[in-house]
């Protein structure tokens, strides 16, 4: 038992002396320009998905139901995210597929988060992405009504993705 | 020595298996509005600089520096980098939204060379919000963003001046 316990210290210590020579001789791959393996990408989406769940609290969105809150997130939307989200009705941000990982087009692939949660990622960022916190650029109640918006994208009432068209971007 | 081995082989197993089940059952802190620690600035740090230096070790400096060429890098960098790496003349502001954040480059000057930096620009960086801009850039742009980023702290005045005219 003495020496198992023993084993398993010398092992930890290899583990990490291992990694820490591995990234301290630079052998680790840090391009952003090539394809993101399909089992990394599973875990991180696993992972992001798992802890934002736990951290956000599903607190009342104040944000009311209908075609006004849809509107002022689209405005929202088209005036910052659309550079890497990706634009409606457009093919897919060429320069949000130069990060790593690849920023979610949300216009062809919609989002599996709640609203609650997309609010929640728009105002605190997600670490070692693109993502970054938007608390200081926007309201709460602004990142409400994007987050609205953004969850509802590919299911717009027909009035609010033409009053979206119209109203000029400020 | 046989339990001892096993001891070896255990940790070796857990330890990543371990890491990778606290990430995957949302047990990390993902948020970006908070700072990295020290620590981790300093390990993840040191290992972008190695495997920057390790890649970019073959190329060939193919920077021109004159004042048209920093002065044209300097147009790009407005255009294109200021945003998250700093405005030129504008007083210095830490970077909260990105994490890791932003280097600052107008203040904090930079420890990559020139050919270091075009592979930077380049390629990007993974993980970070540092995306690839090979596809928006020529050969050309790209080492004249390099140059003028590789002196941007200490530019000769009339290019500063040239840069930040209209």
């Amino acid at each position: 038992m003495k020496n198992f316990l023993g084993g398993l210290l010398l092992g930890a210590m290899l583990v990490v002396l291992a990694a820490f020579v591995y990234l301290k001789l630079g052998l680790i791959d840090i391009r952003a320009d090539a394809p993101m393996p399909g089992w990394v990408a599973r875990i991180l989406y696993t992972g992001t998905h798992a802890s934002v769940r736990r951290s956000v609290s599903h607190g009342e969105n104040p944000s009311p139901d209908g075609d006004d809150t849809l509107i002022a997130g689209g405005k929202v939307y088209l005036n910052d995210c659309v550079g890497c989200h990706g634009e409606p009705g457009k093919p897919p941000s060429e320069f949000g597929l130069t990060f790593y990982p690849p920023v979610p087009q949300f216009p062809r692939a919609g989002s599996n988060y709640s609203v609650s949660e997309v609010f929640w990622i728009a105002k605190h960022g997600i670490r070692r992405t693109g993502m970054a916190a938007q608390a200081s650029s926007y309201t709460d109640q602004q990142l409400w009504t994007a987050a609205a918006f953004i969850t509802r994208m590919r299911n717009l009432p027909p009035g609010v993705a033409k009053a979206i068209e119209q109203t000029p971007v400020n | 020595m046989r339990n001892l081995f096993l001891g070896v082989v255990t940790a070796f197993v857990l330890l990543p298996m371990g890491m990778l089940g606290c990430f995957v059952l949302g047990l990390t802190e993902i948020r970006s509005d908070l700072k990295p620690s020290t620590w981790e600035s300093l390990i993840m740090g040191s290992a972008v600089r190695a495997s920057v230096r390790r890649r970019a070790a073959g190329i060939a400096n193919a920077a021109t520096v004159n004042n048209k060429t920093l002065v044209a890098g300097g147009k790009l960098y407005v255009a294109g980098c200021a945003g998250c790496h700093g405005e030129l003349g504008k007083p210095f502001r830490e970077d909260h939204d990105h994490f890791p954040p932003a280097p600052q480059l107008t203040y904090v000057p930079t420890q990559y060379s020139e050919p270091e930096l075009y592979w930077i620009v380049k390629h990007g960086v993974r993980m970070t919000a540092m995306s690839t801009y090979g596809p928006f850039y020529s050969e050309q742009q790209l080492w004249e963003l390099s140059a003028f980023i590789h002196q941007i702290t200490n530019l000769p005045p009339d290019v500063r001046v040239a840069v930040l005219s209209k």
